[in-house]
């Protein structure tokens, strides 16, 4: 924001080297992703393509990563739709301590992760329902809860009453108004909520490692088995896929909805 | 639908109930039947049900006599003997001091790396801003075990760093880098880049123009407007960036077993181990606790630290 020279040079080259940090090691994961030997060298001694034929030999990863799928979109969807009504209760029903309600129900991401997995691992022995594929959608919902709650409250504030109001006067009924108005407004909020559960849950380790049991298993659970038994570049060629695949579906939805400046803390 | 019903309804007849609600006492703002209030229940029954209680559940748990023995089973009461046993720990002191004090410094670096990013952020060009935005974004959202495995990567022996060093010269055989404090750190900070870049640039956009501008005009250098105006404005955001970046590092489970070893083991693995492997529910619930209770005491503090230089700046 200053024309000033130096302050633009120092500030440019501050922010480059901090950026370069980021991007290193995933610039470095996928040159490894190339190498052609069975040991990681830099730079490559030899260079190939094999490693991503390999990625599907990673232990079970082709049913875990089904597994974390569908409980990613089963734990974000249910997450997505209880964090909505919430975030309707708070902000358009003038909850009283309608804040403290919202600091309450996001809290288990400031916990230590494995808190939430410890603790329910105990609750889901004693009521007999523990390493079922329904606990593991519940243990992914309570940490994802607060992300939908976060952008939907968002996306509300800003909303324009206005419009609900010109429909209803205009002869909407209340649940016109609902679908066509409201419905509408919020909508970038449900969608940037619901992406980062999904992929919140599809992430998950710490949780997952006390909620699933034999064939009941994770992709990161997998990976992280993986990495720890062998030394190959296959996890790399895995990454490499993994992250362009995200950051693809990240600049699609930051193109439509605007999600990163949904997720800005205001 | 009833709930939607009478939510939308509530909805259209806000504003004008708005006034008359806010003059009112308290209660006459309570959530009555049929109002859009209740639809926080599902959310709030279900939070009760499978956190609340279960996180309660391990807080007796932790306090419970006898630790596995069936002999105590029903002797009730309430016993800080597990507590005593974590503290008497040598292994169990060291790495919940290990964890909070990583935590510290590596929050501390991932807040100076990353305040030039967010102010460079906030005068970019709009194509290169939304690129490095998507970037950060991504590298948020990709798979904490993915961005560990690139570290490993580049700390491994014939790894890029090793490799430098030794073309330059500086050294003759590899280093060890990996499976130490040092390897930890790095991977906490660049973890936490992200949560700390995003909140920093969410408070640097909303100031106006004339905030940059007034002070400067008034013959300000641009380091004194930054150090005097820009950087105590961006406070609210700083805040929440060094928050969540502590609360992060200090419940880390996944990096420090990933590049740590057992000698360097975090409060989180320690309590996992006493629960996965030693099946002692009691001591790792204490663990959990003790660790829970130094993040919170660590950001109470901070929190009323900010406040109090908050106030003596404004006085002073």
């Amino acid at each position: 924001m200053f024309a000033d020279r130096s302050y633009r040079i120092v500030v440019g080259a501050l922010a480059a080297l901090g950026l370069a940090f980021l991007a290193f090691p995933v610039i470095v994961t996928v040159v490894a992703s190339f190498e052609g030997s069975s040991f990681i060298a830099f730079p490559p001694t030899s260079w190939s393509l094999k490693w991503y034929g390999e990625i599907g030999s990673i232990n079970r990863i082709v049913e875990a990563t089904w597994i974390s799928f569908q409980v990613a979109f089963a734990s974000a969807a249910l997450a997505t739709l209880l964090a909505g009504l919430a975030a309707l209760a708070i902000v358009r029903g003038r909850l009283p301590l309608g804040g403290a309600l919202a600091t309450v129900l996001a809290s288990p991401i400031s916990l230590p992760m494995i808190a939430i997995g410890m603790a329910l691992v105990q609750f889901f022995i004693a009521i007999g329902v523990a390493f079922t594929w329904w606990s593991l959608v519940v243990g992914h919902m309570v940490l994802v809860v607060a992300y939908p709650l976060r952008t939907i409250i968002s996306s509300l504030l800003l909303a324009e009453r206005s419009q609900e109001e010109a429909a209803a006067s205009l002869g909407a009924s209340p649940l016109t108004v609902f679908r066509t108005v409201t419905l509408s407004q919020i909508a970038p909020g449900v969608v940037s909520g619901f992406m980062f559960a999904f992929l919140i849950s599809f992430d998950n380790y710490p949780i997952s490692l006390f909620l699933v049991r034999g064939s009941l298993t994770t992709m990161p659970i997998e990976v992280f088995n993986y990495i720890n038994q062998s030394f190959d570049p296959t996890p790399a060629a895995f990454s490499t896929v993994y992250m362009v695949v995200l950051t693809i579906l990240i600049a699609i939805a930051e193109k439509r909805y605007r999600i990163i400046s949904l997720a800005l803390p205001r | 639908m009833p709930g939607t019903n009478t939510l939308a309804k509530n909805a259209v007849v806000g504003p004008g109930v708005d006034a008359a609600d806010k003059a009112g006492p308290f209660w006459s703002r309570l959530a009555l039947p049929g109002r859009a209030g209740l639809l926080v229940l599902p959310a709030l029954a279900f939070m009760v049900v499978f956190y609340l209680y279960p996180v309660s559940m391990m807080l007796q748990t932790s306090v419970e006599p006898a630790a596995s023995g069936a002999t105590a089973a029903k002797a009730g009461g309430i016993t800080f003997q597990h507590y005593g046993e974590v503290l008497d720990s040598r292994r169990m002191t060291a790495s919940l001091e290990r964890t909070i004090r990583l935590s510290a410094i590596s929050t501390l670096i991932t807040f100076v790396i990353a305040y030039p990013i967010a102010l460079f952020l906030v005068g970019a060009r709009p194509w290169l801003r939304t690129a490095i935005l998507v970037f950060t974004f991504a590298s948020l959202a990709a798979s904490i075990i993915v961005r560990n495995y690139g570290w490993l990567v580049v700390l491994a022996d014939g790894g890029p760093v090793n490799s430098i060093l030794i073309a330059v010269g500086i050294i003759e055989w590899p280093l060890r880098l990996v499976y130490s404090e040092g390897a930890i750190l790095v991977a906490l900070v660049h973890y936490a880049m992200p949560f700390m870049i995003l909140p920093i640039y969410g408070a640097l956009v909303r100031l106006t123009p004339s905030q940059w501008e007034a002070a400067q005009s008034l013959g300000g250098s641009p380091w004194t407007v930054l150090r005097s105006v820009v950087l105590p404005l961006s406070m609210p955001g700083v805040f929440g960036g060094v928050t969540l970046s502590f609360a992060i590092a200090a419940s880390a489970y996944v990096t420090p077993l990933m590049l740590g070893s057992p000698a360097s083991a975090f409060a989180s693995q320690v309590a996992a181990e006493e629960l996965l492997v030693q099946l002692n529910f009691p001591r790792g619930s204490a663990v959990i606790v003790l660790l829970t209770l130094c993040t919170f005491a660590v950001i109470g503090l901070y929190a009323f630290a900010v406040r109090r230089i908050g106030q003596t700046h404004v006085r002073g």
